[in-house]
């Protein structure tokens, strides 16, 4: 009966792994596939191993996650155990509210814990910065440092916070258990304090502290929430990397390093445990007075240690691997932080990466790329003092915003010189009438992007979104702008009205369908993944995405694009510098390089988004056909690249006053309760 | 008095390939103290988690009044157990823990249509009270039934332990070293507390522990275990002063263990010298094991010894000394009130019921004499309590 | 001596004000203030994000309601997997205890993001149940007329998606308390008269409540302040408090005082839970230590 017990449990058991590992195994198996989508099956393929060292991204941010790990997890454990120490040597009186503390960042939800940091930081660098403007106002010998970021020093802080208790919870157990005499009778026998520690305090509660610093590693690296908030802009943990990816699509080099991360902690499990049975072993038939068979091989090491010149030898080891520790972390540190000359900030999968490698090999100068996951997003981190970007990348819309508050800084276009094969289209922008902040970077439309193999008919009209026909099917853009602003071109007003009834009808029209269960969801870049998998109908989203998702839709899947005939919103995206740009020069070298006609010609045929370079723009079919021996059907390229009369339909966004912001912030989050 | 309550019969307990039980046969008395006495790894405690119903054995019957109850779950049998280390519930306080085998409820047997019908049948609330306050009136704990049980110390939690196993009324009360845990003047006091509840209740007790002296003073019937087998089943005194083996010789009380050969009748051979003797039936010129106690050796003149030999050691020992004495280079322990100083020589003397021929066994030659003899020496190999966690380790499996 | 060990304490102590205390006070500045005074009129004083907080009391029952079902799940799922482990040999819990550590070093968005794809409507799940016959059969009782379930995108994902993710945190205090638990307490409740259910409800389950009160602690808290989950499999159409902050902070709606409120709420809310909790398993806990 028990027999048949164990089995039924085991089942159970099992039935709990099968649900932790299936997304595992997935994930592994999607590590080997042959094409980039994570849920159509392509074929076998190792070039994502391949390409691993290749992709900057995902190595930087590996480093940056193994560095900020190994230094909090060092960090920690000593501070941990010293406090630990100390906290069970006080009076409960006071111990027990120390403990209380000390479970607060524990306890408390770590968003609420990345917040209050980044909060406590931000105050700081405030602090700080008046301070250092004093200083070095009233003296001239130091000169410190006016402007503090949110980065890796940071980063790590938090991680040590977080780290702490989980340290002091693992060792304060030993400590209990602990004799209280053992350290009197460690002195008693002539040990001064310090041996006393070293020599009986260490090596009881070793065991809690080995266990502590594992926890805090495995803590900081599964971290995400925490870093998110106090790692600032030029900072990017693996986790943070992986968020950003998820929006559009998670490059299966991220499936590979996991693989090999999962792979590597796999076997030193297995290895532990295959030594613990062992030990067991032995400790089983010592308790059974059988006599234990030593090692020969263990013992005449452990012989040869107990001599002179074994000890020696010990001692030389723990040195090496302290110096292989702090040469870990230096070089991780040289790998992360190594001269970052210029700090970029753009999209997700909006650059041929190979550009920046170009870039720092003809310039020796290096590129810190970043990517930021919307506008609105970009602006909050700038506004929240996190960042310490030179270049960045918004949108038309945006950029007048930060001109109109005096975040961005002028550019010196005598350091340009391809900023005039810019078309003249792209020159003399709303945004920025004058031309002095801006060098366009791309261009684009705004369309409905449909399933062919579900919906029959011809699409040419934004009521798709509105009615019923194809409730459930439709993707909702997660963004007020776009979505309120094709509610209003449906309804025949201008994307830029600030009359609050006109916006309020538009939304009303949004929120109706939504109680309808017309919207399947509200995405960003998920729709990659979806609209490619055939798992919704209709969308709306760029131009140069739907190329994308066509690229890689799975069979069975006919995906469409058209503009409707109410007019839609086109838009470019510039480079502009930010005001107190650390390194300006560099900037203006990299927006020169990125203007050129090489450069967007790679990124067109990356990216899909025409360029804003007459001459890159008008030879792109010819490039197009010299790289792939095919032509570009007409059809692909004004998709890309719209023609004037389609153009003529669509609007451009422009800044809207802070109250009609602020409406659409507000009626945004009305339709998200 | 006796009535047979339990027997064991055949009983064999292994895990794997290891015989933790071999054949055990047993049979306990109603309303008896017997104690299952033996080094660790003897398979007392086996045998008490076997009737305790803990345990099945992998072959062999267990008997209880007659009745095969090898697969009577333990909370069905009317047998309860105190604990190791008590294994009091500690969320609960000591009125709680005492009163939670009454609140499991009561067996009751009707009789119906000439078969028998069991149920269990909730105790109102006013008559478990009662119960209650009267066992702790019985271990002298009335007053503490609100404390929580972990702020009781030893002694008490003890009594808690025995007050929440004899509630329920069982007819037999199972001991695992129950005083293991106690200082030596406590369980002394326990010690006759035990006897004198156990008097009270007219209940048997099985009791088992370690301690030879603890097992002497309280027992009716004392069962001497060694490597999974019985050595010897017998009253306090049997076991004392017959012991059938060397094993129990050395383990109860002092001993020298001298190889001699049985000659005729009441004729033993030591150191190539005969001895008169009382016991009988051995072939003529058997080797055997001859047992003499301590106490029972006069130290007489050298001229007048039958033996002589030189002091090598003497301690003072408050009522006697312990005198090592060293006979053609045998060390023998003589507990004596006349004081031989270091190094003389003296004789010594011994009656025909001094000596205790017993046959050779196994544990023959295993004993050695007293040339290292201190008295820490047993204390320090004591493994009684690797025994535990070896045995509970063994019970998981 | 005594003393001198116990000064160790003072720079965690001071660590702990700096990082933990300081923070906090800071948040509740932040709540208690509005964007206005950022711009240098000075603090001044207003309880404006409390009150506007009633706005998202949606947002908030939502949150609250989802966190306690992945909680319940996970505490159905948990306990009886943890009970079944505690109960096997020593190798297998090893093994075990290993398997449910592991996923942990994939890091939770990427494991987050593999279900997408086994939820999508294309996805391997509903390919599965198409090919087994489970969407026609399911057409044929109901009459209706679908092709796939709709699984990813709603509240019902979400509450997986923290299933997934918490399960562990459920699970392992649970397991630590029923591995620690003494055998001998069991064989005594049996010894007494206690059958298999008695002796879970009377002995076992009061004994570890410590543990799955830890358990759920561990399970709540980060459920109902899950930004990435929730966003990722609720596909942005359920969101939740975590979204919320988040959206103060670093999304589009950039109003760092209200986030800061939300926090405030929130921080008080998880805390009074705990006190609550701690007070009702201070006595367990005692009893663990014995």
């Amino acid at each position: 009966m028990r027999k048949q017990n164990r089995f039924g449990g085991r089942f159970v058991i099992g039935l709990v792994f099968l649900f932790l590992y299936l997304p595992i195994f997935l994930l592994i198996v999607f590590s080997f596939n042959a094409g980039d989508s994570s849920a159509v099956w392509q074929g076998f393929s190792l070039k994502w191993y391949a390409s691993l060292f290749e992709n900057r991204l995902v190595m930087e941010s590996l480093a940056t996650t193994l560095l900020v790990s190994l230094l909090a997890t060092a960090i920690a454990t000593v501070a941990g155990t010293f406090a630990a120490i100390g906290i069970y040597s006080l009076t409960k009186k006071w111990r027990d509210p120390i403990l209380v503390v000390n479970d607060v960042p524990m306890m408390n939800a770590d968003i609420v814990t990345g917040v209050s940091l980044c909060l406590f930081f931000v105050a700081f660098f405030n602090g700080w910065h008046g301070f250092a403007e004093w200083f070095n106002s009233v003296q001239h010998a130091i000169t410190l440092p006016e402007q503090l970021h949110l980065g890796l020093v940071t980063l790590i802080l938090a991680h040590v916070c977080f780290n702490i208790p989980y340290v002091i919870l693992n060792v304060a157990p030993k400590l209990r258990q602990m004799d209280k005499n053992l350290v009197d009778a460690a002195q008693d026998l002539g040990c001064t304090w310090m041996q006393a520690f070293f020599k009986v305090i260490l090596p009881e509660i070793k065991p809690g502290i080995v266990s502590g610093a594992l926890i805090a590693f495995t803590m900081s690296v599964d971290d995400f929430v925490i870093s998110y908030f106090t790692a600032g802009s030029s900072t990017q943990t693996l986790a943070m990397a992986i968020y950003g990816m998820t929006k559009k699509r998670v490059t299966p080099v991220v499936n590979a390093v996991s693989t090999l991360m999962f792979l590597a902690v796999l076997v030193v499990l297995v290895i532990n445990n295959i030594r613990e049975m062992r030990q067991e072993k032995m400790a089983e038939k010592r308790a059974s007075f059988e006599p234990v068979k030593p090692n020969p091989f263990i013992e005449s090491i452990r012989e040869k240690l107990a001599t002179p010149q074994g000890r020696v030898f010990r001692r030389v080891t723990a040195a090496v691997l302290c110096v292989a520790f702090v040469a870990t972390v230096g070089l991780l540190t040289a790998f992360t932080t190594s001269v970052p000359v210029v700090n970029v900030c753009s999209w997700g999968e909006y650059i041929d990466e190979s550009l920046i490698d170009q870039f720092e090999e003809e310039y020796g100068v290096r590129v810190n790329y970043q990517t930021a996951e919307s506008n609105e997003a970009m602006y909050s981190l700038l506004k929240s003092g996190g960042a310490d970007y030179d270049v960045i990348v918004p949108s038309d819309y945006m950029i007048s915003q930060l001109i109109e508050e005096g975040m961005l800084e002028e550019l010196d276009y005598g350091q340009i010189p391809n900023y005039s094969q810019i078309d003249d289209r792209f020159k003399d922008l709303p945004c920025d009438p004058e031309n002095r902040y801006t060098v366009p970077y791309t261009w684009g439309t705004v369309g409905i992007i449909y399933n062919a193999a579900v919906v029959d008919e011809e699409i040419d009209s934004w009521s798709v979104l509105f009615d019923d026909t194809y409730a459930g099917q439709v993707l909702l853009i997660n963004n007020s702008r776009d979505a309120i602003g094709v509610a209003l071109k449906y309804l025949g007003y201008s994307m830029n009205t600030t009359d609050p009834d006109e916006i309020n009808e538009a939304f009303e029209l949004i929120a109706d369908a939504n109680a309808r269960g017309v919207y399947q969801g509200k995405v960003m870049d998920e729709i990659f993944q979806t609209m490619e998998g055939g798992n919704a109908a209709i969308a709306f989203y760029y131009a140069g995405d739907y190329l994308s998702m066509v690229e890689n839709q799975a069979d069975g899947v006919d995906l469409r694009f058209v503009i409707p005939k109410e007019g839609s919103n086109w838009f470019v995206d510039a480079m502009c510098v930010l005001k107190d740009a650390p390194h300006y020069e560099n900037a203006m070298k990299w927006i020169n390089f990125i203007a050129s006609k090489e450069c967007n010609l790679a990124n067109m045929d990356y990216i899909w988004y025409a360029s804003p370079n007459a001459e890159a723009l008008e030879e792109y079919p010819a490039y197009y056909e010299e790289l792939y021996g095919e032509e570009l059907d007409e059809e692909t390229y004004e998709i890309m690249a719209a023609p004037e009369d389609v153009l003529e339909r669509c609007e451009m966004y422009v800044c809207l006053p802070q109250e009609a912001r602020t409406l659409y912030n507000d009626l945004w989050i009305k339709l998200g309760i | 008095m006796s009535k047979e309550l339990i027997r064991l019969s055949n009983c064999v307990m292994s895990y794997d390939d290891e015989i933790v039980l071999d054949h055990i046969d047993l049979s306990i008395q109603d309303k008896e103290f017997l104690t299952l006495l033996g080094p660790s790894g003897c398979g007392k405690t086996t045998t008490l988690r076997i009737i305790g119903g803990f345990l099945t054995p992998t072959s062999g019957d267990v008997l209880f009044d007659g009745h095969r109850i090898n697969d009577v779950p333990p909370h069905k049998r009317m047998v309860n157990t105190v604990f190791q280390r008590y294994a009091l519930f500690p969320h609960l306080n000591v009125f709680e823990n005492v009163a939670f085998g009454l609140r499991m409820g009561q067996t009751v047997v009707e009789q119906e249509g000439g078969s028998e019908i069991r149920r269990k049948v909730k105790i109102p609330e006013a008559e478990i009270h009662q119960r209650v306050m009267e066992m702790l009136e019985i271990v002298n704990l009335r007053g503490f039934e609100k404390r929580p049980v972990t702020a009781l110390s030893g002694g008490q939690q003890q009594r808690v332990a025995i007050a929440r196993a004899l509630v329920n009324r069982p007819k037999v009360l199972l001991l695992d070293e129950p005083l293991g845990a106690l200082d030596m003047r406590l369980r002394k006091d326990m010690q006759q507390e035990l006897k004198r509840i156990q008097q009270e209740m007219e209940i048997t007790f099985i009791y088992v522990t370690h301690d030879q002296e603890e097992a002497l003073a309280m027992s009716d019937t004392v069962v001497v275990m060694d490597g999974g087998r019985i050595q010897q089943v017998g009253s306090p005194e049997d076991i004392y002063n017959e012991p059938r083996n060397a094993f129990v010789a050395d383990f109860i009380g002092e001993s020298n263990i001298i190889d001699g050969v049985m000659r005729a009748d009441c004729v033993v051979e030591i150191f190539n010298r005969r001895f008169q003797c009382l016991d009988k039936g051995f072939e003529k010129d058997e080797p055997v094991d001859v047992v003499i106690r301590p106490e029972d050796v006069d130290i007489v003149s050298e001229a007048e010894g039958q033996l002589k030999g030189t002091v090598t050691s003497v301690t003072f020992k408050g009522v006697h000394y312990d005198t090592i004495v060293d006979f053609y280079g045998f060390k023998w322990l003589i507990q004596t009130t006349d004081f031989c100083p270091e190094g003389s020589r003296i004789g010594i003397k011994i009656d025909p019921d001094g000596f205790h021929v017993m046959k050779k066994s196994q544990y023959s030659g295993m004993f050695g004499d007293y040339s290292s003899y201190s008295e820490e020496y047993d204390e320090i190999n004591d493994p009684t309590l690797l025994d535990e966690e070896e045995e509970d380790a063994a019970d998981e499996e | 001596m005594k003393n001198k060990r116990s000064l160790f304490a003072i720079p965690y102590v001071v660590w702990m004000a700096l990082f933990v205390v300081i923070p906090i006070v800071i948040m509740l500045v932040y709540s208690l203030t509005t964007a206005a005074s950022d711009a240098g009129e000075g603090l001044h004083l207003t309880f404006e994000n409390f009150t506007g907080m009633f706005d998202y009391v949606t947002v908030f029952g939502r949150s609250f309601w989802l966190a306690i079902i992945a909680t319940v799940v996970c505490l159905l799922i948990g306990y009886p997997v943890s009970y079944l482990m505690a109960k096997e040999g020593p190798g297998f819990q090893r093994v075990a205890m290993a398997l449910i550590m592991l996923p942990m070093w994939i890091n939770f968005l990427l494991r987050t993001y593999a279900w997408m794809s086994i939820l999508e409507n294309n996805g391997l799940l509903n390919q599965l149940f198409q090919k087994i016959g489970l969407i026609s059969l399911y057409n044929h009782i109901t009459g209706s007329d679908v092709e796939y379930f709709q699984m990813i995108r709603t509240p019902g994902a979400v509450v997986l998606g923290m299933v997934y993710n918490y399960l562990p945190f459920m699970i392992l205090p649970i397991y630590s308390v029923l591995c620690k638990m003494d055998n001998s307490l069991i064989e005594a409740a049996q010894d007494l008269g206690a059958g298999a259910g008695e002796v879970f409800r009377r002995v076992t389950l009061p004994l570890s409540l410590p543990g799955v009160l830890s358990g759920v602690t561990m399970v709540f808290v980060p459920s109902v302040s899950t930004f990435a989950i929730s966003r990722l499999l609720g596909g942005g159409t359920s969101m939740m408090l975590g979204d919320l902050i988040e959206n103060q902070f670093l999304g589009g709606a950039y109003n760092p005082h209200l986030g800061a409120a939300i926090s405030m709420v929130m921080m008080v809310i998880v805390l009074i839970c705990m006190l609550v909790m701690n007070h009702f398993g201070e006595g367990e806990e005692q009893a663990v230590m014995l």
